[in-house]
C-alpha cells in the first residue's frame, strides 16, 4: 500500500501527522511528506485512518497487487 | 401536502428545524431525521436534508456532482447574491484559484509565525480570567481571543470593529431559510458589505494583511475588483463566529463533563483530539446546501438534476453508524478526527488552521491553571440560523496546577 499526497491540495492541516506520525511528517518547509513508501504492514490501519481524516481530501491510497 | 410533494422520493419531515426551541437543542430532531432516512424532505423549507454521515461525506466529497456555484444558502435571494462571488459559492478551477488567493495567507503553513503570539495572548487572557474566578466564557473568553487576532490578520481598520460580531451574526442568519431571522439580518448584511466594499476600494486594509493581499491580487488582475469585498467578508465573518462557537462549546462541555476535563489535564496531548470531539459533538455550522449537476442517487433516493440538498453537519456528526455512542463527549474518541464539522474536501473550512491554533492555545493555557470549571448560572444558546453557538456561559473556575 502506498500513499499519494496531492501537494496542490494539501494545506498542511496536520491531521494525518497526528493520526499516523510513523507514516506522515512535515519537512523543514512545512510540506507534508510520507515517511514509509510503501507503508509498513503494521501501520496500514493508522495510515487509512489518516487518509479518512484529511480535511481537504489530499491523500490517496494506492493498493498494490 | 401538495400533489407534487407526494411524488418526492424520500421520507418527509414536517417540523421546522429552525424554530427557536429546536435551534436551542436540535439533537432530538436530528435523531428523528436520521431515523427517517439518509435523505429527508424538509417540507417546511422545500429542500432535501442529508442526515447521515456516509451520505453527507459523499455530498461534500463529490463537488462535481453536488456543486456550490448556485449558492450554498437555503434561500434564493442569498444564493443569487453570492453565487460565483463568495468563495463558498464557487466551483472547479475558479474556486481553486480564489481559494489559493485567500489560502496562501491563511494555511497552517502561512500562519505558523503567529503561533507564539497567539500562545502568549491566550496565556495572558487565561491568567487574567483565573484571577477573576467568575466570568462569562462567551464574552470574556470565547470572543476575546479571536477578536484580538482575526481583525488584525485580515487588516480590518479599528473604526470598523465595533459592529463586527453583530454583522457576522447577520451574515449567518441570512444564509438560512427566509424566516424572520434571515429577514431581520438584511440591514446588517448590507452594512457589512458596504463597509467591506469601501475597505476594498479605499486601500484602508492594513498593509501586509490577508485583506490587503486580496486587494493586491485584484490589482494584479487575478480576480475582478467587485469580488474583493465578498472574499474578505467570507473569511472575516466565519473566522470569528465559528471559532467563538467552538470555544464556547468547549467550555460548556468541560463544565458539564468534569471527568473529561480531568482527563484532559492528565493527558494534555489529547487537546487536538478533544477539540475535534467538540467540533463533532457541537458542530459550529448547522447546514450548507449543494445543487446536483445531473441525475443521481443518494442513499437510495433518486435526485433529478438541479436538486438542492442541504447537509446537516451536526446531524451527520452524531450518526451512530459512524460514531458509537454518538451523544457522548469523549475526548479520547478514536475517530473524532473524522467529523465533518469543518466540511470535507475542496470546500473544507479554509480557516480551520487558525481555529485550531487559537483553541489549542486556550485549552493548553487552561489545562495548566484550571482544576475545575463550573457553570455559575444559566447557559444561554444563541438563536442563529447557521451557527450553533452561545450568548452567555457564566462560569466559575477553580485554580489548580
Amino acid at each position: 500500500m502506498r500513499i499519494i499526497i496531492d501537494q496542490e491540495r494539501c494545506e498542511g492541516h496536520g491531521q494525518c501527522v497526528a493520526a499516523a506520525p510513523e507514516v506522515f511528517a512535515f519537512d523543514d518547509d512545512g510540506l507534508t511528506v510520507v515517511l514509509q513508501d510503501p507503508v509498513d504492514a503494521t501501520a496500514e490501519d493508522a495510515a487509512r485512518a489518516a487518509v479518512r481524516r484529511c480535511p481537504v481530501a489530499a491523500l490517496q491510497i494506492e493498493e498494490q497487487g | 401536502m401538495t400533489e407534487s410533494n407526494l411524488q418526492i422520493p424520500a421520507p418527509a419531515f414536517d417540523g421546522d428545524i429552525f424554530a427557536d426551541d429546536v435551534l436551542a437543542d436540535p439533537y432530538d430532531a436530528y435523531a428523528t431525521l436520521r431515523d427517517l432516512g439518509p435523505v429527508v424532505w424538509l417540507a417546511a423549507h422545500d429542500t432535501f436534508a442529508v442526515t447521515r454521515y456516509r451520505e453527507a461525506r459523499t455530498v461534500l466529497g463529490s463537488p462535481e456532482l453536488f456543486c456550490s456555484g448556485q449558492g450554498v444558502a437555503l434561500n434564493d435571494p442569498c444564493n443569487q447574491q453570492t453565487a460565483g462571488r463568495s468563495l463558498i459559492a464557487t466551483d472547479g478551477e475558479w474556486h481553486g484559484h480564489l481559494r489559493k488567493i485567500l489560502a496562501h495567507n491563511i494555511t497552517p503553513r502561512a500562519i505558523r509565525h503567529l503561533e507564539d503570539q497567539i500562545k502568549t495572548q491566550a496565556d495572558a487572557l487565561i491568567t487574567g480570567l483565573v484571577a477573576r474566578r467568575s466570568f462569562d466564557a462567551v464574552e470574556d473568553l470565547a470572543r476575546a481571543l479571536p477578536l484580538s487576532i482575526v481583525p488584525d490578520l485580515v487588516g480590518w481598520p479599528a473604526d470598523g470593529r465595533d459592529h463586527l460580531l453583530q454583522w457576522a451574526s447577520a451574515i449567518f442568519n441570512f444564509l438560512g431559510p427566509l424566516n424572520d431571522r434571515a429577514l431581520a439580518s438584511v440591514p446588517d448584511v448590507v452594512a457589512m458589505q458596504a463597509f467591506a466594499a469601501e475597505m476594498a476600494a479605499g486601500g484602508r486594509l492594513m498593509p501586509g494583511s490577508v485583506g490587503a493581499g486580496v486587494v493586491d491580487a485584484a490589482a494584479h488582475g487575478q480576480l475582478p475588483p467587485d469580488q474583493v469585498a465578498a472574499l474578505i467578508v467570507g473569511y472575516l465573518a466565519p473566522s470569528l463566529d465559528t471559532t467563538i462557537s467552538a470555544m464556547g462549546s468547549a467550555m460548556w462541555l468541560a463544565a458539564t463533563h468534569q471527568e473529561q476535563w480531568e482527563l484532559l489535564r492528565a493527558r494534555p496531548e489529547l487537546i487536538p483530539n478533544a477539540f475535534n470531539e467538540v467540533v463533532r459533538l457541537e458542530s459550529p455550522i448547522r447546514i450548507f446546501s449543494r445543487v446536483t449537476t445531473g441525475p443521481t442517487d443518494l442513499g437510495g433516493v433518486p435526485l433529478a438534476e438541479g436538486t438542492r440538498v442541504a447537509v446537516l453537519y451536526g446531524c451527520a456528526n452524531r450518526d451512530p453508524r459512524q460514531f458509537p455512542d454518538p451523544d457522548a463527549f469523549a475526548i479520547d474518541r478514536g475517530n473524532a478526527g473524522e467529523h465533518l464539522g469543518f466540511g470535507h474536501g475542496v470546500h473544507s473550512c479554509a480557516g480551520q488552521g487558525l481555529a485550531r491554533m487559537e483553541t489549542h492555545a486556550l485549552l493548553e493555557a487552561m489545562t495548566k491553571t484550571v482544576a475545575r470549571i463550573e457553570l455559575a448560572g444559566p447557559a444561554v444558546r444563541a438563536a442563529n440560523n447557521l451557527i450553533n453557538g452561545w450568548d452567555r456561559l457564566p462560569v466559575t473556575v477553580l485554580p489548580g496546577r
